[in-house]
Protein backbone atom coordinates (compact mmCIF):
# COMPACT_ATOMS: atom_id res chain seq x y z
CA UNK A 1 0.00 0.00 0.00
CA UNK A 2 2.89 2.74 1.11
CA UNK A 3 4.70 1.46 -2.36
CA UNK A 4 1.70 2.36 -4.07
CA UNK A 5 0.93 5.72 -2.76
CA UNK A 6 4.40 6.52 -3.22
CA UNK A 7 4.56 5.40 -7.10
CA UNK A 8 1.66 7.78 -7.31
CA UNK A 9 3.37 10.57 -5.89
CA UNK A 10 6.59 9.61 -8.11
CA UNK A 11 4.28 9.86 -11.26
CA UNK A 12 2.48 13.06 -9.94
CA UNK A 13 6.16 14.65 -9.67
CA UNK A 14 7.42 13.29 -12.74
CA UNK A 15 4.14 14.81 -14.74
CA UNK A 16 4.43 18.00 -13.09
CA UNK A 17 8.09 18.40 -13.75
CA UNK A 18 7.79 21.28 -15.92
CA UNK A 19 5.98 23.34 -14.47
CA UNK A 20 7.32 23.08 -11.36
CA UNK A 21 10.89 23.71 -12.96
CA UNK A 22 9.94 26.65 -14.92
CA UNK A 23 7.93 28.13 -11.98
CA UNK A 24 10.83 27.61 -9.74
CA UNK A 25 13.48 28.81 -12.58
CA UNK A 26 11.60 32.78 -12.47
CA UNK A 27 10.48 32.79 -9.09
CA UNK A 28 13.91 31.48 -7.56
CA UNK A 29 16.52 30.90 -9.88
CA UNK A 30 16.05 34.19 -11.89
CA UNK A 31 16.01 36.19 -8.50
CA UNK A 32 19.12 34.84 -7.55
CA UNK A 33 21.11 35.53 -10.72
CA UNK A 34 19.87 38.87 -10.79
CA UNK A 35 21.50 39.54 -6.43
CA UNK A 36 17.97 39.17 -4.81
CA UNK A 37 19.56 36.85 -2.55
CA UNK A 38 21.85 40.35 -0.69
CA UNK A 39 18.39 41.57 0.54
CA UNK A 40 18.81 38.47 3.44
CA UNK A 41 16.05 37.27 4.82
CA UNK A 42 13.27 38.72 3.30
CA UNK A 43 14.47 36.61 -0.09
CA UNK A 44 15.36 33.41 2.49
CA UNK A 45 11.71 33.70 3.84
CA UNK A 46 9.80 34.06 0.25
CA UNK A 47 12.18 31.43 -0.97
CA UNK A 48 11.58 29.24 1.41
CA UNK A 49 7.43 29.20 1.24
CA UNK A 50 8.34 29.19 -2.74
CA UNK A 51 9.99 26.16 -3.08
CA UNK A 52 7.52 24.27 -0.29
CA UNK A 53 4.33 25.20 -1.24
CA UNK A 54 4.44 23.61 -4.78
CA UNK A 55 5.32 20.46 -3.88
CA UNK A 56 2.95 19.96 -0.82
CA UNK A 57 0.13 21.49 -2.98
CA UNK A 58 1.06 17.91 -5.31
CA UNK A 59 1.39 15.52 -2.32
CA UNK A 60 -2.13 17.20 -1.18
CA UNK A 61 -3.71 16.79 -4.52
CA UNK A 62 -2.35 13.02 -4.73
CA UNK A 63 -3.61 12.12 -1.23
CA UNK A 64 -6.76 13.49 -2.07
CA UNK A 65 -7.37 11.79 -5.54
CA UNK A 66 -6.10 8.81 -4.05
CA UNK A 67 -8.43 8.86 -0.95
CA UNK A 68 -11.50 9.78 -3.84
CA UNK A 69 -10.62 6.65 -5.71
CA UNK A 70 -10.82 4.25 -2.36
CA UNK A 71 -13.96 5.60 -1.49
CA UNK A 72 -15.17 5.40 -4.91
CA UNK A 73 -14.19 1.59 -5.11
CA UNK A 74 -15.74 0.72 -1.59
CA UNK A 75 -19.09 2.45 -2.91
CA UNK A 76 -19.10 0.29 -6.31
CA UNK A 77 -18.02 -2.76 -3.84
CA UNK B 1 18.00 19.79 -34.24
CA UNK B 2 19.43 23.25 -35.67
CA UNK B 3 15.95 24.68 -35.94
CA UNK B 4 15.05 23.55 -32.15
CA UNK B 5 17.94 25.30 -31.29
CA UNK B 6 16.77 28.19 -32.46
CA UNK B 7 13.60 28.17 -31.02
CA UNK B 8 15.22 27.58 -27.73
CA UNK B 9 17.75 30.47 -28.29
CA UNK B 10 14.66 32.80 -28.81
CA UNK B 11 13.00 31.54 -25.81
CA UNK B 12 16.07 31.95 -23.72
CA UNK B 13 16.61 35.46 -25.46
CA UNK B 14 12.46 36.80 -25.11
CA UNK B 15 13.02 35.83 -21.33
CA UNK B 16 16.06 37.97 -20.80
CA UNK B 17 14.33 40.44 -23.02
CA UNK B 18 11.10 40.55 -21.09
CA UNK B 19 12.38 40.10 -17.78
CA UNK B 20 14.79 43.56 -18.35
CA UNK B 21 11.32 45.17 -20.16
CA UNK B 22 9.54 44.35 -16.61
CA UNK B 23 12.25 45.93 -14.56
CA UNK B 24 12.22 48.90 -16.21
CA UNK B 25 8.36 49.03 -17.16
CA UNK B 26 5.98 51.53 -15.90
CA UNK B 27 2.45 50.75 -15.19
CA UNK B 28 1.62 52.86 -17.70
CA UNK B 29 3.91 50.63 -19.95
CA UNK B 30 1.99 47.49 -19.16
CA UNK B 31 -1.36 48.57 -20.22
CA UNK B 32 -1.60 45.91 -22.79
CA UNK B 33 -1.50 43.15 -19.76
CA UNK B 34 -3.28 45.83 -17.16
CA UNK B 35 -6.73 46.59 -18.44
CA UNK B 36 -7.39 43.29 -19.88
CA UNK B 37 -6.64 41.75 -16.50
CA UNK B 38 -8.42 44.98 -14.68
CA UNK B 39 -11.69 44.38 -17.27
CA UNK B 40 -11.73 40.62 -16.15
CA UNK B 41 -11.05 41.06 -12.59
CA UNK B 42 -13.82 43.87 -12.95
CA UNK B 43 -16.44 41.45 -14.30
CA UNK B 44 -15.75 38.84 -11.62
CA UNK B 45 -16.04 40.57 -8.57
CA UNK B 46 -18.47 43.33 -10.24
CA UNK B 47 -15.95 46.18 -9.37
CA UNK B 48 -15.09 49.20 -11.76
CA UNK B 49 -11.09 49.88 -11.90
CA UNK B 50 -10.20 52.84 -13.71
CA UNK B 51 -6.84 53.49 -14.51
CA UNK B 52 -4.74 55.59 -12.49
CA UNK B 53 -1.83 57.52 -14.52
CA UNK B 54 1.32 56.42 -12.73
CA UNK B 55 -0.53 53.83 -10.59
CA UNK B 56 -2.27 50.97 -12.26
CA UNK B 57 -6.22 50.25 -11.86
CA UNK B 58 -7.52 51.50 -8.82
CA UNK B 59 -11.50 50.78 -7.39
CA UNK B 60 -12.36 53.55 -5.23
CA UNK B 61 -15.11 51.20 -3.86
CA UNK B 62 -12.70 48.62 -2.83
CA UNK B 63 -9.39 50.57 -2.23
CA UNK B 64 -7.68 48.13 -4.15
CA UNK B 65 -4.95 48.99 -6.41
CA UNK B 66 -3.77 46.96 -9.20
CA UNK B 67 -0.48 47.81 -10.24
CA UNK B 68 2.74 46.83 -11.78
CA UNK B 69 3.53 43.85 -9.62
CA UNK B 70 0.14 42.25 -9.21
CA UNK B 71 0.97 42.72 -13.80
CA UNK B 72 1.53 38.59 -13.88
CA UNK B 73 4.60 39.46 -16.26
CA UNK B 74 7.07 36.19 -13.94
CA UNK B 75 3.45 34.03 -14.34
CA UNK B 76 3.72 34.96 -18.48
CA UNK B 77 6.94 34.24 -18.45
CA UNK B 78 7.46 30.83 -17.11
CA UNK B 79 3.93 30.16 -18.89
CA UNK B 80 5.87 30.92 -22.40
CA UNK B 81 9.14 28.94 -21.90
CA UNK B 82 6.79 26.12 -20.46
CA UNK B 83 4.46 26.30 -23.36
CA UNK B 84 7.60 26.53 -26.08
CA UNK B 85 9.55 23.57 -24.35
CA UNK B 86 5.96 21.39 -24.57
CA UNK B 87 5.34 21.69 -28.35
CA UNK B 88 9.31 21.77 -28.74
CA UNK B 89 9.04 18.23 -30.86
CA UNK B 90 6.72 19.84 -32.99
CA UNK B 91 9.20 21.76 -34.49
CA UNK B 92 10.64 20.57 -37.51
CA UNK B 93 10.81 23.62 -39.93
CA UNK B 94 10.91 27.44 -39.76
CA UNK B 95 7.77 27.87 -40.16
CA UNK B 96 6.65 25.07 -37.49
CA UNK B 97 9.12 26.85 -35.13
CA UNK B 98 7.52 30.47 -35.68
CA UNK B 99 3.97 28.65 -35.48
CA UNK B 100 4.96 27.27 -32.24
CA UNK B 101 6.43 30.52 -30.72
CA UNK B 102 3.40 32.39 -31.90
CA UNK B 103 1.09 29.44 -30.20
CA UNK B 104 3.48 29.52 -26.92
CA UNK B 105 2.95 33.72 -27.26
CA UNK B 106 -0.75 33.72 -27.05
CA UNK B 107 -1.24 30.79 -24.98
CA UNK B 108 0.90 32.42 -22.30
CA UNK B 109 -1.08 35.84 -22.85
CA UNK B 110 -4.77 34.47 -22.63
CA UNK B 111 -3.46 32.23 -19.59
CA UNK B 112 -1.70 34.84 -17.90
CA UNK B 113 -4.87 37.39 -18.24
CA UNK B 114 -6.86 34.49 -17.14
CA UNK B 115 -5.23 33.39 -14.17
CA UNK B 116 -4.10 37.00 -12.72
CA UNK B 117 -8.00 37.85 -12.83
CA UNK B 118 -8.61 34.79 -10.92
CA UNK B 119 -6.21 35.12 -8.40
CA UNK B 120 -6.39 39.29 -7.89
CA UNK B 121 -10.44 38.33 -7.62
CA UNK B 122 -9.65 35.71 -4.78
CA UNK B 123 -7.43 38.28 -3.58
CA UNK B 124 -10.42 41.40 -3.35
CA UNK B 125 -12.72 38.73 -1.41
CA UNK B 126 -9.84 37.69 1.16
CA UNK B 127 -9.20 41.14 1.55
CA UNK B 128 -12.49 41.48 1.99
CA UNK B 129 -13.29 38.87 4.42
CA UNK B 130 -10.66 38.70 6.78
CA UNK B 131 -9.51 35.05 6.88
CA UNK B 132 -9.48 33.19 10.26
CA UNK B 133 -5.64 31.90 9.57
CA UNK B 134 -4.62 33.31 13.08
CA UNK B 135 -0.69 32.46 12.33
CA UNK B 136 -0.89 33.80 8.83
CA UNK B 137 -0.70 37.86 8.39
CA UNK B 138 -2.75 39.50 5.21
CA UNK B 139 0.61 39.98 3.48
CA UNK B 140 1.46 36.21 3.47
CA UNK B 141 -2.03 34.92 3.31
CA UNK B 142 -1.60 37.09 -0.01
CA UNK B 143 1.51 35.21 -0.72
CA UNK B 144 0.68 31.41 -0.42
CA UNK B 145 -2.72 32.54 -2.37
CA UNK B 146 -0.82 33.98 -5.68
CA UNK B 147 1.77 30.77 -5.16
CA UNK B 148 -1.23 28.33 -5.36
CA UNK B 149 -2.93 30.38 -7.72
CA UNK B 150 0.36 30.76 -10.19
CA UNK B 151 1.60 27.07 -9.72
CA UNK B 152 -2.27 25.79 -9.88
CA UNK B 153 -2.17 27.76 -13.43
CA UNK B 154 0.72 26.48 -14.73
CA UNK B 155 -0.50 22.77 -13.47
CA UNK B 156 -3.70 23.42 -15.86
CA UNK B 157 -2.71 25.10 -18.21
CA UNK B 158 0.43 21.99 -19.01
CA UNK B 159 -2.47 19.67 -18.53
CA UNK B 160 -4.51 21.76 -21.12
CA UNK B 161 -1.31 21.75 -23.59
CA UNK B 162 -0.38 17.99 -23.17
CA UNK B 163 -4.13 17.48 -23.94
CA UNK B 164 -4.66 19.37 -26.93
CA UNK B 165 -1.11 18.03 -28.20
CA UNK B 166 -2.16 14.50 -28.24
CA UNK B 167 -5.57 15.07 -29.79
CA UNK B 168 -3.77 17.19 -32.74
CA UNK B 169 -1.24 13.89 -33.22
CA UNK B 170 -3.97 11.86 -33.24
CA UNK B 171 -6.00 13.31 -35.70
CA UNK B 172 -3.04 13.48 -38.00
CA UNK B 173 -2.17 9.92 -37.49
CA UNK B 174 1.18 10.74 -36.17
Amino acid sequence: MTRAIWSVVAQAFRRAAPPLGWYYAVTLALPVANGAAQTGAPFVEHAAVVLVLPPALIVLACATRTIARVLRRAEQA
Amino acid sequence: MKTKLCVVTVVVLAVWAMKRYYANARADDLWWILTPTARLAGAITGTAFAMTPGEGYFSPERLFLIEKSCAGINFMIAAFGMVTFALLHRVGSGLSGARVLAMSLSASYSATVLVNSARIAIAMRLAAHSVAVSTLSPVQVHRVEGIVVYFGGLMLLYELVQRCDRAAAARCGQ
